[in-house]
């Protein structure tokens, strides 16, 4: 797999590049700010870039910028954006043009190192990473239509969120794949969404419902 | 005490006034001032006069003065005002050292942005004419003159007084003459008739002994007479030299509220960003750091790779002693521990840390609240990283003394000078100074020295 990273500081930008190398992937280029970031894409080509948010000169968004100009400009390129914190405003904006090849994470999560790859791989793949933090910052604004769920539901819909397929959530949570297809069925009639057949739709739709897009 | 003794007692009074000293120092006061209250008024009027002289009586013949006589009339103002502070600033000390009238002065006058309101800081044109001390001093200094009048006045009473007394002493020495020469009769001056041939004449030694009663009697009532007129003036000096009113000092309350709010809101938003870039960032590379390697060592992998774990977990160790460093320095930044010790060794610490050499000196008998030793301690910690910046300095001299009540801080280098005002560390600083309503003062001529001083009072 092919990519860019974006991080200003340089220790992070090392350490993501050996980790990713480690795993067998390539880094085409590791720059600093957003203007070389989407210099870097164009020239490199890569599935898939992970974007810090705060980058010079302002060190407020600009990652942010950056990647929703990538997303324009290359909406088959995969953007994963890692940052310190996690703002709904943030996680709206990026998730507002479609869930598919987005990922929105808290650094942090680089120390569970398979974890971290395996979400950068879900990514490039047209796929989505969303921080459980993302989550369930998205779920609490909208607290009518998800106060209808049991708690069991609420789990399966924020692993759901965060881009699981019903294999993953029935792993992580401990459920056999059926009986999370159920879950997942009756999270879709409380929120009067309509049944569909295609896992990333459905987490789509769920993202669109949480008012991210 | 019974009436006799009180009649003695007001007896004794009346006649030892002349010789206190507080009617010697009163008349010290009207005399000294006199130059001022005449010149301020002669000044400007004066100045007024050429510009209408120059103006001419036709001014349909020359359009352009009705441009520059405004112009002339308000830069006249303008100076006006501002001279009107410095010279008010004169009385004041003149009827603290002489009146025993303590009356604090004004505060420093600052443009919007908390630098002192000198030509070249921006902004200083406005606070100059909207200064309410100026005018108040300015009000002053016109009022003064018909009070300097009475006051020269009553420096009469004690001129001709004295003068009055001493001609039965030197008639005898100027009226030998022999018999039969005819000598006009000399003339007596007293307040009542100061011109011309004066109140009265005598021709004669007992006649003398008429001027020398009069004096006597001038000389007694002398320090009556100025104390009525200072204490018009002492009156005037309270009202219109002092402080501003209770409404400008809301004003600039309100202005230098918001000055702390505001650097208090950066001061964290500072914090946030060393600990996003610094701490943050290492602890973050830590855990990936060890993420790895545990990965590495992970029992169900291949065998693992020794030199590459011991790598990864060497940068993990460097990180966190990093990141440890990295808290200790925002901690001290925040609140130095040393400065519960006392600023003087919170400074010498300070100093000892510097890249160019310092000298310092302390003299600092009354401990300030604990809000001004931490505005000192960061001033100065400011003012030595600028310098070690920008300066290129050889040598630094810090000094921090009490003066009255304030505590006084100079920072001097030898280098380029050429320190810029308007710089964002400079007018940061100078906020924060003018929030305990303290005061910066910088000169920084283009190839040095650059010499700051910074009151600030001791308690806030």
């Amino acid at each position: 797999m092919r990519v860019v990273i974006a991080e200003d500081a340089a220790m992070m930008r090392e350490g993501l590049s050996r980790l990713l190398t480690d795993r067998g992937h390539e880094v085409c280029a590791a720059v600093g700010d957003g203007d070389a970031l989407l210099a870097a894409v164009a020239e490199h080509r890569p599935e898939v870039t992970v974007v810090d948010i705060r980058m010079p000169p302002t060190h407020t968004d600009e990652g942010l910028r950056a990647a929703l100009e990538l997303r324009r400009r290359h909406p088959g390129t995969g953007v994963l954006v890692f940052s310190q914190y996690i703002e709904t405003r943030y996680a709206s904006e990026l998730l507002a043009g479609g869930a598919a090849g987005v990922g929105y994470l808290l650094k942090d999560r680089v120390a569970d190192v398979a974890e971290f790859a395996e979400a950068l791989v879900r990514v490039a793949a047209g796929g989505t990473a969303l921080d459980p933090e993302v989550v369930s910052q998205l779920l609490a604004g909208r607290q009518p239509g998800v106060a209808a769920l049991t708690a069991r539901e609420r789990d399966v819909l924020t692993l759901m969120a965060e881009g699981r397929s019903n294999a993953g959530i029935g792993r992580a949570i401990f459920l056999s794949t059926g009986a999370v297809e159920k879950h997942v069925a009756s999270i879709f009639g409380k929120l009067g969404l309509p049944p569909s057949e295609n896992d990333n739709r459905r987490v789509l739709a769920v993202l669109r419902y949480l008012g991210a897009c | 005490m019974d009436q006799a003794g009180q009649s003695r007692a007001i007896g004794r009074r009346v006649l030892t006034a002349p010789l206190s000293g507080r009617a010697r120092r009163e008349a010290v006061f009207a005399l000294a001032s006199l130059p001022i209250g005449f010149g301020f008024l002669g000044l400007a009027l004066g100045g007024a006069f050429a510009i209408a002289t120059a103006a001419g009586p036709a001014p349909d013949s020359a359009p352009w003065t009705a441009i520059w006589i405004p112009v002339a009339a308000l830069l006249l103002l303008i100076l006006a005002v501002a001279a009107a502070r410095p010279l008010g600033g004169v009385i004041r000390g003149l009827a603290a050292r002489l009146l025993d009238e303590k009356v604090s002065a004004p505060t420093a006058l600052l443009t919007r942005s908390g630098l002192p309101a000198r030509p070249g800081n921006p902004g200083w044109l406005a606070a100059q004419l909207t200064d309410g001390s100026g005018w108040r001093a300015t009000a002053y200094l016109l009022l003064k003159f018909p009070v300097a009048l009475l006051e020269l006045y009553a420096i009469a009473w004690w001129a001709t007084g004295i003068a009055d007394v001493t001609y039965p002493f030197w008639w005898g020495l100027m009226r030998n003459h022999p018999p039969g020469v005819h000598l006009s009769p000399v003339p007596v001056f007293t307040p009542f008739g100061l011109s011309g041939t004066g109140t009265f004449q005598v021709a004669t030694f007992p006649g003398t002994l008429a001027a020398l009663a009069a004096g006597a009697g001038m000389v007694l009532a002398a320090p009556w007479v100025t104390r009525a007129v200072v204490s018009v003036d002492r009156w005037l000096i309270r009202v219109l030299l002092g402080p501003r009113t209770m409404a400008q000092r809301v004003r600039d309350l309100e202005q230098t509220r918001a000055m702390a709010v505001n650097d208090s809101a950066a001061v964290l938003r500072q914090v946030e960003r060393n600990l996003h870039d610094g701490a943050q960032i290492r602890l973050a590379t830590l855990a990936m750091n060890l993420g790895m390697a545990r990965e590495k060592l992970d029992p169900d992998g291949a065998p693992a790779d020794l030199v590459a774990v011991r790598e990864l977990v060497d940068a993990a160790h460097q990180s966190a002693k990093d990141a440890l460093g990295e808290l200790r320095e925002l901690a001290r930044g925040i609140h130095p521990p040393v400065l519960d010790n006392g600023l003087a060794d919170a400074l010498a610490t300070l100093v000892a840390g510097s890249a160019i050499p310092v000298t310092l000196t302390t003299s600092i008998a009354r401990r300030p609240s604990a809000a001004i030793e931490s505005i000192a301690y960061f001033c100065v910690a400011e003012l030595l990283a600028n310098a070690v910046k920008h300066s290129g300095a050889d040598t630094i001299t810090v000094d921090a003394s009490e003066q009255g009540p304030a505590l006084r801080l100079t920072v001097n280098d030898d280098g380029r000078g050429g320190a810029d005002p308007r710089g964002s560390g400079l007018t940061g600083l100078s906020e924060r100074i003018s929030t305990v309503d303290g005061h910066m003062e910088l000169s920084s001529p283009a190839g040095g020295p650059t010499r700051i001083r910074i009151d600030l009072p001791l308690q806030a």
